[in-house]
């Protein structure tokens, strides 16, 4: 049975009192719950301050480009879905430059897990606006406010046939493993926000703030997160930010759908071509 | 004795003007001849003009000739349209109702008839759809094929996707356009070919050939973004990929495209994306990630009229500078460019080998022009392929290594590359400056050995890269240098020259990058006068050329950028005049 420090590869750096810090905690102890393989495992990240999260966290890690994170993901998981692919992105890369490749990774039920740290501002380019600051944010980039409504990503993601949507916040560690954990168990896309306060370029949405605008969803028995209604009703209801798993759908994973089964995942194939096979292709063109 | 025929069949798009032509191409192939295929066609589905000329002959040919000889015209504006395109002794059929503009005009010596082909399509089947076999009838006429073939191409078309029952009643409309043929066409208006073996050859497109090397050379993952003229690859491996365990996938953009194919190679499949110009553009920053993460790569890059969405439809070289400089900052490349659709094959085929042995993106840089279009070629030696994947690690070989870098000093540059999942073998994947271990390093000493390790893979590549190859006579004072799908004309221009006392030779680049820069600097060196044919307004070969060969040699241009390819006499009348 493995523990977290078999998770943990380098101290971070980030800011201290960071958001980021609890994601770090919490996926460890989700590993070590789970008792991964970190040599199955596979951590890609975007950028942004999260994107340094592969560099401590022990697995291989692939730090690519801004907004790429789920492409990238979906190339490994589909060559070999053997092993366990964790995409990490900000609110910017998730949401901005990549919100294509998260709309459509969606639809296609790629089994990955996908957690979106979102601190409402982009940090490492020292604070300008993101898509899920608040209409009149006040930033590096909107120095007279933004005039953009903030983009709800799991809203977004609902409409675009997600089947595991969560949202979890830094300032609960524990809650915010179990649903990684979950998200991880689950077979098709999950996506898990994680509310993640930014101490030094975001001062309007701190631990605090959060803390008196969110509540849980396990608090109240009688929402069922298998019920698609019942998602539309919450995340259209405005107010208070629903924490917890909020929507939960069982539908055949694109791996299912198009990769052979029982055979060996096609980074072990034999590349040698089968020669007479080949050959008879060839006969069409003659 | 004829020993070159070229046929034009011409309409509106939507006429059936390719399904006419293919049928035709793949009869005059299994007659023997050797056949290429040309294909003018409008961006759109329905309506605009469009022309397909298949041309025949004894010797080998790689593209269109300078004239055609027997036009088929579904409607009077082709006419127009083509006439002066038509050699002396040439036959036109029409199907139109204004046929006032049929009769020859003063010193041209083209015969004119009428042919009903969608009357008798009506008439006798009841279906205007008929009308594209019927026009087979004076065409197979006139060019005395064999009915046998005929027959057996005709029903290989229908009897799988369409029955018997068809096959049967697009043989009785061939008749039928043949018997209404034999009323109106006299001999000496035929263009008869000498028989030949059929033999091991093939009938293909570019796009179809790269695709075939593809799945030969071991590629199994595919993604793309659909674009013309590079769709072709995609549909030919999306039937075939999977059955050999592979996949392909359709992805939201190009951007998913390559960094899908990224994600895949990283993994341990050879993966690969097609793209054109637009696509690549998108493709740039993935690109550049390829090179900085050292994480092989094939893009097949079909290249259409520029800039912007230009022509979609019609060929250029207007690309090679895209990959070239393209994308920021310095890393490696290589940038294959086949001419042939042999080389289409062999040079796939290669290009993933490359990439995994020199880790970096490795791009096929084709052109519409034989992307899209039909050339017999020899089969292909398939005793050649090889898998050569580098310094992939094995888990046993993995297992050995004490300290595992994948980013390692070597002195060739090429560090040992170990997939997930492996033991022993976690690492950093880094876009970002890493160390030897693939964590983020911005210290200055590390930076500057890390570019040195990366630049210095291309050296070893650069020997065993395809050197350019020279056809003609190497003694030849007049020297002509192109890339790609100029290598058609140029041959046959060459031809042209030789008969009018001018001795030429050709230097085909193969590899755009890295440069066979002391090669071309030996022909530059032993020629008077050296032209550069390239299908494009700036002359980006040329000024490569020029970057890269210091010689006393002023190099000559002949550029053509209106979308088509270059026909022979358009390359040896501007060399003819100039020496």
């Amino acid at each position: 049975m493995r523990n977290k420090r078999d998770y943990h590869l380098e101290a971070p750096t980030w800011c201290p009192g960071c958001g980021i810090f609890a994601l770090f905690d919490a996926l460890k102890t989700t590993a070590a719950a789970m008792d991964l393989d970190p040599e199955h495992m596979v951590v890609v990240t975007g950028i942004g301050c999260h994107g340094r999260l592969s560099n401590y966290f022990k697995a291989y890690g692939f730090h690519g480009l801004h907004g790429r994170v789920l492409p990238v993901a979906a190339g490994i998981k589909l060559s070999n879905p053997g092993l366990q692919v964790l995409g990490v992105s900000g609110d910017g890369d998730a949401y901005s430059i990549g919100l294509s490749h998260f709309i459509h990774a969606l639809r296609k039920n790629i089994n990955l897990t996908y957690l979106v740290v979102d601190n409402r501002v982009y940090a490492l380019t020292l604070g300008q606006t993101s898509p899920t600051s608040s209409l009149g944010f006040v930033s590096k980039s909107t120095p007279y406010g933004s005039k953009e409504v903030p983009l709800d990503g799991i809203r977004m993601a609902l409409a675009a046939g997600g089947t595991f949507l969560a949202r979890g916040f830094s300032g609960q560690s524990s809650r915010l493993a179990s649903l990684i954990e979950r998200g991880m168990k689950h077979k098709g896309f999950a996506l898990i926000e994680v509310l993640s306060p930014c101490v030094t370029q975001n001062k309007l949405y701190s631990y605090e703030w959060y803390k008196e605008n969110v509540y849980l969803l396990e608090d109240d028995s009688s929402y069922d997160p298998r019920d698609r209604n019942h998602a539309w009703e919450r995340l259209n209801a405005g107010g208070k930010i629903p924490v917890g798993l909020i929507y939960e759908e069982s539908r055949p994973s694109y791996e299912e759908l198009v990769l052979p089964k029982k055979e060996k995942p096609l980074v072990f194939n034999d590349l040698k071509i089968d020669m007479p096979k080949f050959e008879n292709y060839l006969q069409k063109f003659r | 004795m004829i020993n070159d025929v070229s046929v034009l069949i011409a309409g509106k798009a939507g006429d059936g003007v390719l399904f006419t032509g293919n049928v035709l191409a793949k009869i005059l192939k299994r007659s023997g001849w050797e056949v290429a295929t040309y294909r003018d066609f409008p961006s759109n589905i329905r309506g605009e003009p469009t022309n397909y000329s298949i041309r025949a002959s004894l010797k080998r040919i790689y593209g269109r000739a300078d004239k055609e000889n027997i036009l088929m015209a579904f409607d009077c504006e082709s006419i127009l349209k083509h006439r002066k395109r038509i050699a002396p002794g040439g036959v036109v059929f029409c199907d139109g109702q204004d046929v006032a503009g049929l009769a020859p005009r003063k010193g041209e010596k083209i015969t004119f008839h009428k042919f009903p082909l969608r009357k008798l399509a009506k008439e006798n089947f009841g279906h205007e759809i008929f009308k594209n076999i019927i026009a087979l009838g004076p065409l197979t006429y006139i060019l005395n094929l064999d009915f046998s073939i005929i027959k057996e191409v005709i029903s290989e078309t229908f009897l799988e996707k369409k029955g018997k029952e068809i096959v049967r009643k697009n043989i009785k409309a061939l008749f039928l356009g043949m018997k209404e043929a034999k009323k109106v066409i006299r001999s000496e208006e035929c263009h008869t070919l000498p028989k030949r073996k059929n033999g091991a050859r093939l009938l293909l497109s570019g796009d179809e050939a790269i695709a075939l090397g593809a799945l030969a050379g071991g590629c199994r993952f595919f993604a793309a973004y659909p674009i013309c003229p590079a769709t072709e690859i995609w549909q030919w491996l999306a039937i075939h990929l999977p059955r050999y365990n592979g996949l392909v996938i359709q992805t939201e953009d190009e951007l998913a495209a390559v960094n899908m194919a990224l994600g895949a190679s990283y993994a341990g499949a050879r993966a690969m994306t097609s793209t054109s110009g637009p696509g690549a553009s998108l493709m740039m920053e993935g690109f550049s990630l390829s090179g900085m993460a050292e994480i092989p790569l094939v893009v097949a890059h079909v290249q259409r009229t520029g800039p912007s969405t230009g022509i979609p439809t019609k060929t250029e070289q207007g690309d090679l500078n895209q990959w070239l400089y393209g994308s920021h900052g310095e890393f490696p490349r290589i940038i294959l460019a086949p001419g042939t659709i042999e080389e289409c094959f062999e040079f796939s085929v290669k290009a993933f080998n490359l990439a995994e042995k020199y880790q970096c993106p490795v791009i096929l840089l084709t052109e519409q022009d034989y992307a899209q279009n039909l050339r017999t070629v020899k089969m292909f030696d398939l005793s050649k392929i090889k898998i050569e994947r580098g310094k992939l690690l094995s888990q046993p070989e993995l297992l050995r290594i004490k300290d595992f870098k994948r980013y390692e000093f070597t002195a060739d540059g090429v560090s040992p590359r170990a997939i997930p999942s492996l033991k022993n073998g976690i690492h950093m994947v880094e876009g970002n400056e890493h160390d030897e271990k693939g964590y983020r390093n911005e210290d200055p000493e590390n930076r500057i050995k890390m570019m040195k390790k990366r630049m210095r893979k291309l050296k070893k590549a650069s020997q065993e890269l395809i050197p350019p190859k020279i056809w003609g006579k190497k003694e030849a004072e007049i020297g002509i240098i192109g890339v790609g799908s100029t290598l058609g004309p140029i041959r046959e221009a060459m031809d042209q020259l030789e008969k009018k006392g001018i001795h030429s030779k050709f230097l085909q680049i193969r590899t755009l990058w890295p440069f066979a820069h002391r090669a071309v600097k030996r022909f530059l060196e032993k020629s008077r006068e050296v032209f550069v044919v390239e299908n494009n307004f700036t002359g980006q070969l040329s000024n490569l050329i020029q970057s890269q060969v210091e010689s006393g040699v002023r190099l000559k241009h002949i550029n053509k950028y209106s979308g088509r390819a270059f026909r022979p006499k358009e390359i040896s009348t501007p060399i003819q005049k100039a020496v």
